[in-house]
Parts: structure tokens; sequence; C-alpha cells
């Protein structure tokens, strides 16, 4: 349809979207601090992979598989950095072990991606904005957050409306060099904020009258209520904490390397 | 007592060389479905914003003369105060509406003002229902129609359960099926739940037969305001450039060609077609 349409987001129902983005969010920063806290590659492996099981059941692999893609230059740069240091600093030597050892640095940076986009990917705005709001983060500052989300299609649709009609009046927006390129943007740029800042006016407006800023304790419509999936996520994520931290001061990890 | 009255109201926009709306003097009694008309520019807009204290509250500027609403001086109190009073439905329903679901902007008013979850969520359904999006509670705003965007947002202030409910052009973004719709809809919140209307319309032709109180603005001033049935056959009201009814228009030449269809000058399509049918058919 347009070019924005990757930034409409849509309602999906599974499993993983229905949990609450709360206990999602202090699962994503377990899978963090474990990835922290090796930097030998099987337990990085296994983080890896025990993803995808989540990734499954929300059904978002394409999305997922996409993000990825998008992660892998800085990983390829990660790595290519690790070999060269190691092979310059420990004198010009490429052992098995300094690549392992880069691939694991690679597949930390992996992981961390990796954990946010599953939670980004599962987890719709307005759950998002909610979780906010009940966080204790100050209302202004959710409801800031669930309306620029509101219109981000609002405004791309609007956006395509100018570019329509300024291509209509003779503006070409695919030539020349790179500046020229963007120089070429201004004349949509502008009448898009003039509209933006007249809709906030009237944004503004429709809130006054609909009693914005009446009291102090306001409330909600909908509550956040912990499922049996939120508990089980907690113990997986408590069970994976611990299981960690074990891990991490009485087991010493063989590298693959030295398995071979 | 009248619910709305304005004794001489005058109004500047901050930086306008000339006031808006002059010595505006209007009543409106309980349970009235009021008819706003007048060409663009002509301060209806402004005026509407006066009935919940925009005006002044919001947009500044200077208001003279007196306005008391629901009881209430709204020169004193906050236009969150009014909410609860006065409902106001713009004329764009998509910068009206916020949240990521369609309850949940329902919902908007009563969370503002703290009402308590059951009693929100008992309100909202029924708001719902008055206008015929429940099920279409759960989707997004940009997922459904420009017509049901503005039920969506005639909802909105319905659940904060307004004496009265302004409407400010609330169909001009809309074909004139989805505007017939919405029409019916404010047409039966009036009738059924008795809650005072306020219609600010361009499209006499679907609106003028739910009215008996018709007010026509121009350049700020109130021109004429009564029955709708004398002031759209007048000759003056057509020279303002308000769009007086294709029925109203076709009675009044077949009037001047001789052809008599009663005293009654009829303001929709079947009001002329029974007086037609009427005047035809051999006796």
């Amino acid at each position: 349809m347009s070019v924005f349409d990757g930034l409409r987001f849509r309602k999906v129902y599974s499993p993983i979207h229905n949990l609450d983005p709360r206990i999602k969010f202090v699962y994503v920063i377990a899978i963090f601090v474990v990835a922290i806290l090796f930097y030998q590659i099987i337990p990085l492996l296994v983080l890896f992979f025990m993803q995808i099981p989540f990734v499954l059941l929300a059904r978002v692999q394409r999305q997922w598989l996409r993000s990825l893609r998008g992660a892998a230059f800085l990983a390829t740069f990660i790595f290519v950095v690790n070999v060269a240091t190691t092979y310059f600093t420990s004198g010009y030597l490429l052992t098995a072990a300094n690549v392992e050892n880069a691939a694991a640095m690679t597949l930390r940076f992996v992981v961390l991606v990796e954990s946010f986009s599953v939670f980004f990917l599962t987890t719709s705005p307005d759950h998002l904005g909610l979780a906010l709001e009940e966080s204790r983060v100050p209302y202004e500052f959710a409801f800031a957050f669930t309306t620029a989300v509101r219109f981000v299609p609002v405004l791309a649709e609007e956006a395509q409306t100018i570019m329509d009609a300024q291509k209509a009046r003779g503006l070409e927006l695919e030539k020349g060099g790179l500046l020229k390129r963007i120089r070429n943007y201004v004349p949509v740029l502008i009448p898009l904020i003039v509209s933006a800042i007249r809709r906030s006016l009237e944004l503004a407006e429709a809130m006054e009258s609909r009693a914005w800023g009446a009291t102090k304790k306001r409330t909600n419509l909908y509550l956040l209520k912990l499922h049996k999936g939120d508990y089980a996520l907690l113990a997986i994520t408590v069970g994976i904490l611990a299981v960690a931290v074990y891990v991490h001061f009485f087991v010493s990890i063989p590298t693959i390397a030295s398995l071979l | 007592m009248a619910i709305i009255e304005t004794k001489n109201l005058t109004y500047t926009y901050p930086g306008a060389t000339k006031p808006s709306i002059v010595d505006v003097s209007i009543k409106v009694e309980k349970g009235e479905f009021v008819l706003i008309t007048g060409p663009s520019g002509c301060g209806k807009t402004t005026l509407c914003r006066c009935f919940n204290g925009l005006v002044p509250h919001f947009y500044q500027g200077e208001l003279k003369g007196e306005i008391s609403v629901s009881g209430i001086d709204t020169l004193k109190h906050h236009t969150y105060e009014m909410a609860k009073h006065v409902g106001l439905v713009f004329q764009n329903p998509e910068n009206q509406l916020f949240a990521l679901s369609i309850e949940k902007d329902v919902a908007f008013g009563l969370e503002n003002v703290g009402v308590s979850r059951e009693e929100m969520r008992k309100k909202v359904d029924w708001a719902l229902n008055q206008t015929g999006i429940y099920d279409i509670r759960e989707r997004s705003p940009h997922e459904i129609s420009g017509g049901q965007q503005q039920r969506v947002a005639i909802a909105s202030v319905l659940a904060m359960e307004p004496e009265i409910i302004v409407l400010d052009e609330p169909t001009s973004f809309l074909d004139p099926l989805s505007a017939e719709k919405i029409f019916e809809v404010i047409y039966r919140l009036n009738k059924e739940q008795g809650i005072t209307v306020i219609l600010v319309e361009h499209r006499l032709d679907l609106t003028a037969k739910y009215t008996d109180h018709l007010i026509v603005m121009d350049e700020g001033k109130v021109r004429f305001e009564g029955d709708p049935r004398q002031i759209l056959s007048s000759e003056e009201t057509r020279l303002i450039g308000v769009g007086i009814p294709k029925a109203t228009l076709l009675y009044q030449m077949l009037k001047k060609e001789g052809l008599n269809l009663g005293d009654k000058t009829p303001l929709s399509s079947e009001e002329l077609a029974d007086q037609l049918l009427e005047a035809l058919s051999p006796q």
C-alpha cells in the first residue's frame, strides 16, 4: 500500500502477546543480565535457542528474522573487530579459541537484540501504555506515548497525501544526489509539520472538552492482572537466573575448542 | 428555566481585529433539538466553544455579556467542570480520538473525572450500545470508517451523561449515508434520553425535519431564530447563503406558479411528497 506500512501496529492474539508486559520486561532484563554474565559460547548458545520457542508461540518468526537481519551488520562488525584485536595483540596468531571468543561476544549481542525484539514484537502499544500507567509513570507520559502510536498511521497517511499532491504539482522526489534528494523533501515536511501542529490544537481542544485534568486521582478502564501464564513466565525467569548464577560460580564451562 | 441562555454575548479571539460573535442572545429550553446554521465563518463554531467554556478559558481573548449553561456561569467555571454537563463533538472525527481502542476512548472522560472501574464499565457499555458500536469496541480508531469514528466521538461524550450535547458540523467529513445515520443516532438520543441537542449543520436537507428551533447566524450575529418553516421560506435566508432544503424550494416555486399545497411549508422530501399526493389525488 504505502511506504509507511511497516509503521502500523497490528493486533495479534497469542499466548505470548497476552502475557503481562511487566513480567515480559522482567524476563527480558533477566536474559540481558545472564547474557552479560557469561563470555563462553555454550551458555550463550543455550540462551539464543531458548528464545526460539517464544518466537514460535507468538508466531512472529518473520518479523523476528527481519530484526535479526537488521542486526547482522553490527554483529559482523563486532566479530571482525574482536578477531582482529586478538590477532594483533597475541602476536599475529589466529587460534581457534580466539575465534570462538569473538563468536561468543557476537552471540551475546545477538541474544540481546533477540530478546528485546521478542518483547517489542509481542507487546501491543496499548498494553505497553497500560504498563507504563500502572508502573507509576506520570499519566501525561503514558498518554503521550499511546497518542503518539495512535497518530503514526494518521500522519503516515497524511505524508502520503502531501507527497502525492506535491508530485502532482511537479515535485520530483527521486531526482539528484543525496543532498538534493533530502532537500526535495522540504516541500513535503513543511505542510506536514503545519498540519501536525493544527491537529495537536484540535486534540488539545477535544481533551479539554472531555475533562482532561479534572482530578489528580485518575481511574482506568483496564486493570493489568497477572494470570497463570504470567506466573509461569515469572517462575521460568527466576529459574533461569538461579541456574545461571549456579553455573557461573560452580561449574567450569568448557570451550568448544577444548572439546574437539 | 432555559438550559442555555446567553445575553449580548460578544467575543473576540486574541489578536483578532473584529469580534467573531456579536451580541448573541439566545435561549434554549431543556430537551430541545436546536439547529444552528449559517455560512462559513459566521461564528457558529465560536458559539459552540462558548457552551462548554473553551471560550474563553482555552482560547483566552475577551468575552463580554452573560452566559449560563445548565445553570452554570461558564465564565467562572473551567472546561473540565463543564464536561459533565455539556458534551462537545467536533468536526474532524480523527482528531478527537486519542486512545488505541474504541472503548478506551469512550472511557477517557470518565477516567479523567475518576469514576470507579465497575461504574465506568457500565456507562461505557451503555454509550457504546446507544451509538451502535458495541461490536467494534476493541478495534483501534484507524481501523474503522469515518462514520464509525464520529459515532465513537458521540459515545465518548455520551458516556459522561451530559444534559446537553453540542455537535459542530459532525458530518462534514462523511458521506450522505453515514451522515444520515449520525443524525438518526442524535435524534434518538434527543427523543429517548431527553438530551438537549445543539446541532451545527449545513445540510439542512437532512436535518431540518428534526428541529423546531432554528438559529441562522451571519457575520457573528443571530439573524433569525425560531420556527424553521417560517425562517426557511423567507427570501432573506436564502440570500445569506443558507442551504434551503430542496423540498422547501420546490414548494415555493410551485406556490409562485399558483399551485398551493397547503399552508405548511415542507422541510423534507417526505413531507412534500405527502402534500403533493394529497393535492393530486382526485377527491
